[in-house]
């Protein structure tokens, strides 16, 4: 069985603070200068595929590839999803198209590999921290005209092997179905696989001789000319307005200090 | 007649009040270890003895009166602020150990400006002082990466050394004067004097005891001008580690007094990111500060030496610069690292050590060797590697970094299985090419096996500081001294 993880890599923006976001007037923030992380979701999305196929208790064999559309800046990335397990696939972005706020683009280009490869489970963060668009997901199963389920937080095999076990968040509940390949689905936060496991040394030395996959549109059949319009037109860039308050206790005693901060402003947080 | 755990108890609550004693099973387990223990603590094993309790100081003389007490009685005490130490100074090893905290003692008594001086409590947050500090146009030049929740007596206690050390100092260099009560009740006030020749430099029985001599109660240091606008930061990628230490020995022999003076290994820059600008290298970076026209002479300066190397080149120094932002230790930082070990049994800790120029390269080389050699669990291993952050006239530290998965054991196992033995084979290496085994974290109670090793025939003098000022070995048994 084929499965394959689409995943980014984004700049950590927690490590960017207001004066950062300068833009040209093509509305690029040069933000080169930051570090760049997994996508929060796309991570958990690596780590969960990778518990599949590595479960112990039953007999798998699940070819897993990551995937990621990129340059070769993410080949650092790629190695590091090389060491713990997967094989790694690169598409190299045409310069001349602007993936931003784009998730038609990247859908085409996924899709195109996909059908490329007969992968079977199809796992995406939900979305991505730049665009935040959480369409990708749902595109990509339109174009392979695909089952897709949102919000997933757990996959598992059913004892048979025969379904996938996924369970997923739905207006606040929780949803445990038994599916059929093939499938996309699409992470949100989940608890299990919140972060990705960590290679040791010699797993990182053994995947620095192991090459990364490098394709191009074209190698997918898609010509640059064709399927990357953008259904969305980038005007211009805002700051979104902040409201932060900002509320001093004062109280004496400290145990009523500590009750009214629980009473008054933690407890209906919880 | 020894004292019964209740009996302590009682004592302490007729001297301090009851309402400073506390006696929650929760609080005395958190106060029976400190980081050095953290897998333990997170996972909820406590396998040091627990405290009799821990006392909420209120004053020095409250001090005096508890450590008459427990002096009397050969109880042991362990001194305790901000709680940040990292080498299991804070551990209770005794049975009814009795953790005297500080922290209430937070009072900034005063900021003299003339002179250029600050005198804190013990339990001031040095984050806290400096932020105060800041805000009036000075700094004390002191800024640990435990700067968010240290206190200045555990700062002193551990003689502990900052980010921006090459220019200001360590601890040492800034203290001007100090109070500090030893176990029988004496308190002692040095006086702040920019210099004297009046016998020995007493501070230095103090500064770094770890609370095994002393309890510090409230610390005099140097204040300087804050200039943040004439800050420079430069960087270079390098191809190996022995090139940095020549740059770094060019640049302090030549005179240079930048605050920052940083070499990376590869490795070790990969846990910084630093590969994603710089793949495969080592990483050279230099601070220069303080007035406009030594820090561009500074900047200048440095510049100058770093070009003659070809391997060298240049790193935007705006990568550098939000690094370096974001390396401080604050309590979420914390929350964080400590759910992550707990989910992924995964772990990192560091050795620091130091050496002379002639010798500094050689311990890198072979620490990095032995653990790679002989630590029989390298398959656990995900990344090891160092840097030298503070550097002298004479010579530089190394900071050896060690990641883990911990497998197969049990937590009360997991130091012995790893952190001790990685440890004993970074200090070994070290004490037999010549250098320092411990440089800014105190010897706490897991390099004790060394200490009369790396002293020497000095020990001699060590040994008689702790037989006159403790000779009931009251203050924090089995920290700085073996257990005999």
């Amino acid at each position: 069985m084929k499965a394959v993880v689409c995943f980014k890599v984004i700049p950590d923006y927690s490590r960017l603070s207001g004066e950062d976001w300068i833009w040209d007037e093509r509305n690029y923030v040069d933000i080169g200068f930051v570090r760049r992380i997994f996508n929060c979701f796309d991570e958990s999305a690596l780590e969960m595929l990778l518990k599949l196929s590595q479960n112990p208790e039953i007999d798998s064999d699940i070819e897993i590839k990551a995937l990621t559309i990129d340059d070769e800046k993410s080949e650092l990335f790629l190695k590091h999803l090389i060491a713990v397990g997967y094989d790694a696939v690169r598409i190299q972005p045409d310069k001349t198209i602007d993936f931003r706020f784009n998730p038609l683009a990247v859908s085409n280009l996924l899709a195109g590999y996909i059908k490329k490869t007969d992968q079977q489970l199809v796992l995406l963060g939900q979305q991505g921290g730049e665009g935040d668009n959480r369409q990708t997901g749902m595109l990509v199963a339109e174009r392979l005209g695909w089952p897709f389920i949102s919000e997933v937080t757990e996959i598992k095999w059913s004892e048979t092997k025969k379904y996938l076990t996924v369970t997923s968040r739905i207006d606040g509940n929780t949803l445990v179905q038994s599916i059929k390949l093939p499938i996309v689905l699409s992470i949100g936060q989940s608890i299990e696989s919140s972060h990705l496991r960590i290679p040791s040394l010699k797993q990182k030395l053994a995947a620095k001789k192991k090459k990364i996959t490098t394709l191009t549109s074209l190698d997918l059949g898609i010509g640059a000319d064709i399927g990357f319009k953008n259904d969305k037109t980038l005007i211009h860039l805002q700051r979104p307005e902040s409201n932060a308050s900002c509320v001093f206790l004062e109280n004496e005693n400290l145990q009523e200090l500590a009750r009214s901060l629980y009473n008054d402003y933690i407890k209906e947080r919880l | 007649m020894t004292l019964t755990r209740e009996a302590i108890v009682n004592q302490l609550e007729n001297i301090v009040g009851a309402e400073r004693v506390i006696t929650d099973e929760q609080v005395l387990k958190e106060n029976s270890h400190d980081r050095y223990k953290k897998f333990e603590t997170i996972c909820g094993i406590y396998s040091t003895p627990i405290p009799a309790a821990v006392v909420k100081l209120k004053n020095t003389k409250q001090v005096s009166d508890v450590l008459k007490f427990l002096n009397e009685n050969k109880i042991n005490t362990v001194a305790k602020t901000g709680g940040t130490a990292t080498e299991g100074g804070l551990e209770t090893i005794v049975e009814n150990s009795v953790v005297l905290d500080g922290s209430g003692m937070n009072k900034i008594i005063k900021v003299d400006k003339t002179n250029m001086l600050v005198t804190a409590q013990c339990g001031v947050n040095l984050g806290e002082l400096e932020d105060q500090l800041r805000e009036q146009g000075f700094t004390t030049g002191h800024s640990p990466q435990s700067k968010p929740l240290a206190h200045m007596g555990g700062l002193v206690a551990t003689r502990s050394i900052g980010q921006f050390s090459t220019l200001y100092g360590g601890i040492e260099d800034m203290v001007s004067g100090l109070e500090a009560v030893f176990p029988n009740g004496e308190i002692t006030r040095i006086k702040n004097v920019p210099r004297r020749s009046c016998g020995p430099d007493i501070r230095h029985v103090i500064i770094g005891n770890e609370g095994a001599l002393c309890y510090v109660t409230e610390v005099t240091v140097k204040i300087f001008k804050y200039f943040p606008e004439n800050n420079q930061l430069q960087a270079w990628s390098l191809d190996n580690m022995a090139t940095g230490f020549e740059i770094l020995r060019e640049v302090m022999v030549d005179g240079y007094r930048p605050s920052m003076a940083r070499v990376y290994d590869a490795e070790d820059g990969v846990q910084h990111s630093f590969d994603q600008f710089a793949p495969d290298k080592c990483v050279l970076m230099f601070l220069a500060e303080g007035n406009k026209n030594i820090a561009d002479a500074t900047a200048k300066g440095i510049a100058e030496i770093v070009q003659k190397y070809n391997e060298c080149q240049p790193i935007e120094s705006k990568i550098i610069e939000n690094w370096f932002n974001h390396l401080n230790w604050g309590p979420e930082k914390i929350a964080e690292e400590r759910e992550m070990i707990r989910k992924n049994h995964h772990i990192g800790f560091t050795t620091e050590v130091s050496g002379n120029w002639d010798c500094i390269n050689t311990i890198y080389e072979n620490v990095i060797q032995r653990i790679r050699n002989d630590f029989p669990h390298m398959d656990d291993i995900t990344m090891l590697g160092g840097h030298s952050s503070h550097s002298y006239q004479t010579g530089t530290n190394m900071y050896f970094v060690y990641d883990y998965d911990i497998v197969d054991c049990k937590p009360e196992e997991e130091i012995t299985k790893y952190h001790i033995a990685l440890n004993a084979l970074v200090v070994e290496e070290t004490l037999k090419a010549g250098g320092s085994m411990v440089h800014h974290h105190g010897i706490g109670k897991y390099r004790t096996d060394w200490t009369k090793e790396e002293h020497g025939s000095a020990y001699y003098i060590l040994k008689g500081l702790k037989d006159h000022f403790d000779p009931n070995g009251i203050m924090n048994i089995g920290t700085i001294y073996p257990v005999e």
